[in-house]
């Protein structure tokens, strides 16, 4: 079997309150020991917040703003100006946001700073939805899935970000899954060698968000890549797709099974869902076959 | 003095908020029992061996092998491997060859000339083993790495029981067989072959020059089979058959060789007369599929084009004009529920005739109970023992086929060792018999196979039937050295801790810390969500609730 | 007028023109930047100061004036010297921003081209853009004309590094944006000396690991709005300082509160921005006839130099209060201040409030000189009144 790799530097504290078992902590553990000290954090209000604050506590070894919702990528942004004018090019600078910062209310400020190519690395926890307020949807809520706002199944789709982002033609884009930690910590080791606005995005299936067990998120993430679900890709410049993983599993029903936000979905909705998943996967597929 | 110029810079770590208070349950490092563990007739450590074998420590492996287990290098020959029937892994994709990887591990210990060390502390009471077959052999060398004198008593003049005239050399080769047992009597274990201890009063005097006796003579009588007349020269004792040379072979049977049985002796006797030049027919009461043999020497024997005529039995056999005319019928057949016991009901009206030249009946053997009939009570074909392999007559012991009716080689083996901790027990009041392996194992369920690659299994390499009609080499043949790395690394190792880290990665809150050889979790952080139980490929840790205070 | 006279080291600037030099001259690091009218001139002086190698700031151009102001406060937390300017919409949208910056402690300077918010649009010198944010936590200075916006500048990144607060500087559109007068440049090198390099004591990315911003219990945040308060009172004093040392470097002072023939004033003036200009020309005229008019100009609005007013208008009988700003349910916002000033005085003068060139209408100083005649035997409203 794989062995795990990337070295625990201590970089993230034990003590932080994040749930029981929640992969974004996990996650954060990750990225924040591949990076390194030479790192400063910008940190939009989120679960990411949570965990790492909690004044005069923080579960981060390295320095962390905690900024604003909307204003993540500008934030990051203003950290890295002010570290270029001091000559600190090679610090890296770090935003965490979660999806409702990030598809919704943080997306302005991060097509802006795509549009400038500031030289940040951008990390969106995607947990589909508003989960440190409860439980409500965002435009990356799935169809179908029941948030305390969509109480009987959102009627649209999540939204495409990473295509927003690819029309950006930023120099990197990555996918990546707690289920698949050596994954991530190449993709962010890799992204950090990079110049210019990278954006990684971690799918976070939340416990209380989704319904799934205290131990069973890491399974879950698995089920997300292993059906398609939650493919694991890259893009170089918005336009060279690499695969991380080519084959998908048939059927998405043991993906949706581990989660309570889908336990009213109907034969119908499923068939729904997996229609969607084969489309968005075949496309996905043929914009990577088409880069040589 | 206060700052009022600066923010509220936050400047501790998180650390000393203990998050350990959220817990009602903790991790458990624990290794279980496996499946394969669970079937092994040696209680061997299976995923603990194989892991040296993926590792590179053969001698580990085979030290691991050997303490429960002396012949590694025939046991992966002919073991009937209920471990792998067993394996978890059968649900992935295909069970792990444990038997071929044994094999390799023992034949690089001969090959080595790897030597069991002597018992550091000789105790002065010595122990009479009687009978050199698998059982006694197992005995011998469990009671000498326990330090006690050890007195092998053998009625033959070369070792091995049934290993050796059992057995046809193309199944267990027998330079093999000959390294294994020579290893154990380099241990200093004194023989006394061609010593027959045929009646109650020469056990009588085994016990007065020894503490404790432990019998192991097998089963030597043949079962007779209804209808057949033993005395005729066209019907051969499949046991003589089989402990013969191959020219006694040759001398013994005619062209078409009728074998009654669907056993491994049954098979052993056809596959032999093949190898003499004979057309031989096998004619068993089972029905296709349900031979007790091994299914792979079943297949051997098709192979080497042995005929079969299942789900039959013979009823009279009568020679005329130098041609004996078997007369069969066809019946159902229902097993039942012990070893060796079954019913049959013949079909009306399915009477067939073979025209054969000899019949051997190869339906099994019993014990040989009535040289102890004073001194020790029977229990049905077998003599009673207690959960201890203990006798009715104190101090004396019994194992093998003599006590038992689960008849294959290995499951002698493990009688042979149970048997010498439960005389050790008897004798040393500070050893405790081995208590029997956990019912309870890991199961398909806690084993987190994401991190299993599908890979095929490796099979040992196959002389080509042709080739092997030829001589009575052997068939098998073993694996190289890669093939045996990859098929370690097929091992799920379930219940056994491989050390590969996933519990301490998984951890949101850094509450694993890796150890020299493990794991420690600090209570202080661990929020017990399970994430190290539910990721751990091998199913070696489990949550244990928190005690209430 | 009371423009200075033109000089060697004078050049004619527009208002905008001129803060865009007190920039460069104050030489900040990072300076993000977001287009608006009658803002717009700062910014594209500035990118063509950089555009020359005179201006070595990291420009930013984000997509909102609220990015630019996340932007400014991330980048002043790190340690940078940090500008920005904006006006009217765009100072609205960065009000959520506004109380972040001063929470946050950073010594943001921001120039504010105070200009009427919509809805209707318009593009008009008003105030109430920035008087409606009093209540963020950042120092607010009013300008009245293009070299006060100029000394304003590097006078308030003085005053916002010495107490760790952000500060609002203003001047009104068009009037003082877009009006050319002589601007007397100082040397970068009286600049230097002004505004020496201080490291922070702590700054993010410094090493510390430290923090900034963290959720925080009720106790701790209260004790954030307390050092506020402290730091809030230091300002004036500051204030003060910074122009008394500037007026030594240039010889002109730009105090919290200035004063025309103010000294034996019985009817005053007190206004904010351009309309100073006004209220001068009709002083003036009002001393030709013999009345004692003179102008208290409120320069430090937040913090309101609440003593010093009174000593101020201690003696005068008449103040006008002329708010070119409407505040609706208040009236006129610097006449409120004044009110809440003056209450429970001895003897304060009689406070008659005026909403004077709301959204931008030109106050004649005729109007003014006949104002003060009017209010001699009125009665002051409760309420300010509409300037007719």
């Amino acid at each position: 079997m794989e062995k795990i790799e990337y070295t625990d530097e201590g970089q993230f504290f034990s003590g932080h309150v994040a749930c029981a078992g929640c992969v974004e902590a996990l996650s954060m553990r990750v990225i924040l020991n591949t990076l390194g000290k030479d790192t400063v954090g910008v940190v939009a209000p989120s679960c990411s917040a949570v965990i790492l604050g909690g004044h005069p506590m923080s579960a981060a070894k390295i320095p962390v703003l905690h900024g604003t919702l909307e204003s993540a990528a500008a934030s990051a942004s203003g950290v890295k100006r002010a570290l270029k004018a001091q000559g600190r090019d090679d610090t890296t600078v770090l935003c965490l946001a979660g999806d409702g910062g990030t598809y919704d209310i943080g997306l302005q400020a991060l097509s802006s700073a795509a549009e400038r190519n500031e030289d940040i690395l951008y990390v969106c926890f995607d947990n589909e939805g508003y989960m440190n307020t409860g439980g409500q949807k965002s435009s990356s809520t799935p169809r179908n899935a029941a948030t305390g706002s969509t109480p009987f199944g959102k009627t649209t789709r999540k939204k495409n970000l990473i295509e927003i982002l690819a029309a950006h033609r930023i120099p990197y884009i990555a996918t990546v899954s707690p289920s698949h930690l050596n994954d991530m910590a190449a993709k962010i080791a890799k992204a950090q060698t990079i110049e210019g606005t990278k954006v990684v995005i971690v799918l976070i299936p939340c416990l209380p968000g989704w319904g799934v067990a205290d131990n069973d998120a890491v399974a879950t993430a698995r089920l997300g890549v292993e059906s398609g679900v939650f493919p694991l890709f890259e893009i170089e410049d918005g336009v060279r797709y690499t695969m991380t993983k080519s084959d998908k599993s048939d059927a998405i029903n043991g993906y949706l099974k581990k989660q309570k936000r889908y336990r009213h979905l109907t034969e119908a909705d499923r068939a729904d869902l997996q229609a969607e998943v084969d489309e968005t996967w075949s496309r996905l597929l043929a914009q990577a076959e088409t880069t040589v | 003095m206060k700052d009022i110029r600066t923010p509220l810079w936050t400047h501790l770590t998180s650390e000393p908020r203990k998050t350990g208070t959220w817990r009602s349950a903790l991790p458990l490092y624990q290794n279980e029992s496996s499946p394969c563990l669970d079937a092994c007739p040696v209680s061997g450590r299976v995923a603990e061996w194989i892991k040296q074998v993926k590792d590179g420590d053969l001698r580990g492996a085979w030290e691991t092998l050997s303490d429960n287990n002396p012949f590694p290098a025939i046991a992966g020959r002919i073991c009937h491997h209920p471990c792998e029937i067993a394996c978890n892994r059968r649900d992935h994709d295909e069970t792990v060859g444990i038997c071929s990887l044994e094999r390799f591990v023992g034949d690089m210990a001969l090959d080595q000339g790897w030597q069991f060390p002597l018992p550091t502390k000789e105790r002065t009471q010595s122990i009479a083993v009687v009978g050199s077959g698998p059982a006694g052999l197992s005995g011998a060398y469990q009671l000498r790495r326990l330090g006690f004198q050890v007195s092998l008593y053998e009625l033959k003049e070369e070792l091995g029981g049934l290993m050796r005239y059992g057995i046809p050399s193309y199944r267990l080769a027998r330079d093999v067989l000959d390294g294994e047992i020579n290893r154990i009597i380099a241990m200093n274990v004194t023989l006394h072959t061609r010593h027959d201890v045929t009646d109650a009063s020469g056990l009588r005097d085994l016990q007065s020059k020894h503490d404790a006796v432990f019998l192991a003579t097998g089963a030597s009588r043949p079962k007779p089979l209804p209808g057949l007349d033993y005395t005729q020269p066209w019907v051969v004792d499949s046991a003589i058959f089989l402990a013969a040379t191959p020219n006694d072979q040759a001398q013994m049977t005619g062209a078409h060789v009728l074998v009654i049985g669907g056993g491994s002796a049954a098979m052993d006797v056809a596959r032999s007369a093949r190898r003499l030049g004979r057309k031989v027919t096998v004619l068993s009461l089972e029905a296709e599929g349900q031979l007790p043999a091994q299914e792979v020497e079943v297949v051997e024997a098709r192979e080497e084009s042995v005929l079969f005529v299942s789900g039959a039995m013979l009823q009279q056999a009568a020679s005329a004009d130098g041609v004996v005319e078997a007369g069969c019928t066809r019946v159902e057949f229902v097993p039942g529920g012990t070893p060796g016991s079954f019913s049959v009901a013949p079909i009306q009206g399915s009477d067939f005739t073979l025209m054969v030249d000899t019949i051997i009946p190869a339906i099994g053997q019993d014990a040989d109970l009535d040289r102890w009939a004073q001194l020790l009570d029977p229990d049905g074909p077998v003599i009673s023992t207690d959960g201890n392999w203990q006798t009715s007559r104190k101090g004396v012991f019994a194992g093998g086929d003599l006590a038992s009716m689960t008849r294959f080689v290995t499951e002698a083996v493990g009688m042979g060792k149970d048997a010498a901790h439960a005389i050790t027990a008897t004798l040393d009041r500070d050893c405790a018999a081995l208590t029997p392996p956990a019912q309870a194992f890991v199961g398909n369920d806690r084993i987190n196979t994401a991190y299993q690659a599908d890979h095929a299994r490796s099979t040992q390499p196959v002389v080509p039937a042709s080739t092997r009609l030829k001589s009575f080499d052997e068939v098998q043949q073993p694996l190289t050295q890669d093939q045996a790395h990859q098929e370690a690394s097929r091992c799920f190792s379930c219940g056994t801790c491989i050390y590969c880290d996933n519990c301490y990665f998984y951890c949101p809150d850094m509450a694993i810390t890796k150890l020299e050889n493990g794991y420690s979790v600090d209570p202080d952080y661990c929020k017990g969500c399970g994430l190290c139980v539910a990721e751990c490929p091998t199913g070696s840790i489990h949550m244990q609730e928190d005690e209430l205070t | 007028m009371n423009a200075p006279a033109f000089a060697d080291d004078m050049q004619l600037l527009n208002g905008n023109h001129a803060v865009a030099w007190g920039v460069r001259l104050a030489g900040p690091d990072v300076a993000p930047l977001y287009p608006i009218t009658p803002q717009t001139p700062i910014l594209e002086k500035l990118i063509e100061f950089q555009s020359s190698g005179a201006f070595q700031a990291e420009l930013l151009t984000p997509e909102s004036e609220h990015s630019a102001m996340a932007a400014a406060i991330a980048a002043s937390a790190t340690g940078a010297r940090v500008f920005t300017a904006t006006s009217s919409q765009g100072l609205l949208l960065m009000h959520e921003l506004l109380h972040f910056a001063s929470g946050a402690r950073t010594p943001i300077v921001m120039f504010n081209v105070n200009r009427t918010p919509a809805s209707p649009w318009g593009f008009w010198p008003d105030q109430i853009d920035s008087l409606s944010q009093r209540d963020t936590g950042w120092v607010q200075l009013y300008s009245e004309n293009p070299q006060d916006s100029l000394d304003s500048v590097i006078q308030a990144f003085r005053i916002a590094e010495a107490t760790n607060l952000p500060v609002m500087i203003n001047h009104d559109a068009f009037y003082v944006s877009h009006s050319v007068e002589p601007v007397s440049l100082p040397s970068p090198e009286a600049v230097t000396d002004f505004l020496p390099r201080q490291a922070r004591d702590i700054q993010l990315g410094d090493g510390s690991g430290r923090s900034l911003g963290a959720p925080i219990d009720q106790a701790s945040w209260n004790r954030t709005r307390r050092d506020l308060d402290e730091a809030m009172k230091t300002v004036e004093q500051f204030a003060i300082d910074a122009s008394q040392v500037w007026e030594k470097q240039t010889g002109r002072a730009s105090a919290p509160l200035e004063f025309y023939r103010y000294h034996d004033a019985e009817i005053v003036f007190v206004t904010m921005g351009s309309m100073c200009g006004t209220a001068r020309e009709a002083i003036d005229r009002l001393r030709t006839s013999g009345i004692k008019a003179g102008l208290l100009k409120v320069r430090l609005f937040r913090p309101l130099p609440n003593e010093a007013l009174r000593d101020a208008l201690r003696g005068a009988q008449h103040a006008i209060v002329l708010d070119r700003n409407y505040s609706p349910g208040t009236g006129g916002v610097l006449h409120q201040e004044l009110r809440s000033v003056l209450f429970g005085t001895q003897d304060p003068p009689r406070l008659h409030g005026y909403l004077a060139g709301v959204g931008g209408l030109s106050v004649p100083e005729e109007r003014l000189e006949a104002l003060a005649t009017e209010v001699r035997d009125t009665v002051p409203a409760a309420n300010s009144l509409w300037l007719e």
